[in-house]
Parts: structure tokens; sequence; C-alpha cells
């Protein structure tokens, strides 16, 4: 059986940044920005995060022509159960148990 | 200085994330390019690296990459750098008699031959070392090939230098430990090589 294990205090900042604009893309340097979090520590979070089905990942179009193709990220519909069970634990479920739902 | 260090430290970091997660190594590239700016891109760019070796153990790529420096910079250079420092100490008379004549006793009938087999001891110990140069530089660039040719040619040089020495009554003791470290580090390195065949991105040719 799978052990639930409570998110770590960097990928709680990380889903919370994400789950401000939960429909938006949300590029790297931006989310290093708002969580105040290192790129050393930022990316592995991404990567696992998108592994486990919490991020969705796309390379996107930038808005000034000329700039390449910037990755985005932005939360999947577990992401956001996730992120809305972290900010509210009162409903019954842990966020590990939605994570792994 | 640093602009160029950043740029460095990105590249590494690409490399040691290999194609496995050639997407996050692009991403990372573009952000560094796109959106840091001028006075944090080194702490970017270290950051990236740290998280591309962090990464390495988690995926085939990675740990075949760690194995082979592993190998690499922990036992093909510690032995090329041993092989390298006895030749040199064989340009030296007194350690020539101390290896040729261990136990001191200066037989007269061995001495003229022993010193005048000295130059061609030396060369096998020079060959013998760069070999293992060469072994741990082709071994980090997969070119298994000439890691074979390499290979082939310690077993030979080797295999030379115990008969060779033999003959010359040299202290077996040390060469001893030499062929066997030699040995466990040609199955090491034959053991990487059939983990590799596995992985069809880097095939070892037949």
């Amino acid at each position: 059986m799978a052990r639930a294990r409570r998110p770590s205090r960097q990928m709680i900042l990380l889903l919370a940044a994400l789950a401000s604009r939960p429909r938006d893309w949300h590029h790297g340097y931006d989310l290093m920005r708002e969580t105040g979090l290192k790129s050393g520590t930022l990316y592995p979070l991404l990567m696992r995060m998108s592994e486990q089905g919490i991020v969705e990942a796309e390379w996107r179009e930038p808005a000034q022509a000329g700039r390449p193709a910037r990755h985005a990220y932005r939360l999947t519909a577990t992401g956001i159960a996730l992120a809305r069970a972290l900010e509210a634990p009162e409903n019954g479920h842990s966020p590990a148990e939605v994570a792994l739902a | 200085m640093s602009e160029a260090l950043a740029k460095a430290l990105m590249i590494l970091a690409g490399r040691c994330l290999g194609e496995a997660r050639g997407d996050w190594a692009r991403a990372m590239q573009v952000e560094f390019e796109a959106a840091a700016p001028a006075g944090r891109r080194l702490a970017f760019a270290l950051g990236c690296l740290i998280a591309a070796c962090r990464e390495m153990p988690r995926h085939h790529e990675g740990r075949l990459s760690l194995a082979r420096h592993a190998l690499a910079l922990a036992g093909l250079l510690p032995m090329a750098a041993m092989l390298l420092t006895q030749a040199g100490r064989l340009g030296r008379s007194a350690y020539v008699y101390g290896v040729l004549d261990p136990a001191g006793s200066q037989n007269p009938f061995l001495a003229g031959g022993q010193l005048a087999a000295a130059p061609a001891l030396l060369c096998l110990w020079l060959m013998l070392g760069a070999a293992h140069l060469g072994l741990a530089w082709v071994l980090l660039e997969k070119d298994w090939r000439r890691v074979f040719h390499f290979g082939a040619m310690i077993v030979a040089g080797t295999a030379t230098l115990a008969i060779y020495s033999s003959l010359l009554f040299v202290d077996d003791g040390r060469l001893a430990v030499d062929a066997a470290a030699t040995a466990i580090e040609l199955m090491a390195i034959f053991s990487a090589a059939r983990r590799h065949d596995r992985d069809p991105e880097s095939r070892v040719p037949h």
C-alpha cells in the first residue's frame, strides 16, 4: 500500500502559486519569483509533479514575436483538487489522499 | 567571466539531464536566456546544475553516466597515476635496484641484464599508464569500439609486463596486485558495456 506523505513546504508553496491562477500557464522564472524557490529546487519539483500528473507542461509561443517558445506549467484537475485540499484540510481528505487518488 | 561560467554550467546541466530529460534541459536553457536577469544568471545556472545532478540517479541514462564517471575517476585515473608514478621512479637508479632486486642480493650475474632491461620496463609502464588515461577518456565519450581497443591493449601490456618481469626476477607481489586491479576494472567496464548494450540509444557495436 502506498504510504501517504504530506507534501513538502516547497511543494505547498509551488501549488499555492500555481493555484492562484489555475487556468493560466506559468513560466519557470516567474514561479521562482512568486515562490522564492531556487531553480535547483523548483525544477526537480516540477518534474516530479509532472510525473505524478499534478502539473502539466507545454511549450507556449511567446507574447512578443521573435522570442523563443517557453516551457509553461499549470495544474491539472488532480493538481487543482490537491491545492484545494491543502487550502481547506477540514474537508476530510488529506492532501496526500487527493494526490494519490 | 561569470556570464561565461553561467553558460558553461547550463551546458553541463543539459548534459547531465541527457536525452531522457531533454525537454526539461531546453526549458531551463530558454528560461536562462529569456528571463533570468543579468545579476542572477550564475545563481540560476548553478541551481539548474544542482537540479540536473539530483535527477541523474533517477533515470537509466543518468545512472549509466554516473557509473562511467565513477569508473573513470575512481578506478582508471588513480591506476594511470600509479603506473606513471612507477614509471617515473624507474628513472632513478636506486629504485631500479630496489624493484629489480628486492632482496638486495645484488646478484652479479643478473644485475647487468636487469639494468639493461629497465628502459623496456619503463616503456611498458608508460604505455600502460597512457592506455589507462585513454581508456578513461573513451569510456566517458561512450566510444565503445575504442574502449575495447584500449582494454585489449591493457590486457596485452599487463601480460607482457608479467612475463617480462618474471624473466627478470622482479618483485612479483606488486605486479600481481596491479594485474588483479586491472582485471577488476576491466570486468567493471565489461559490465558497464553490457548495461549500455541494453540501452537502445547507446548500443555497443559488435
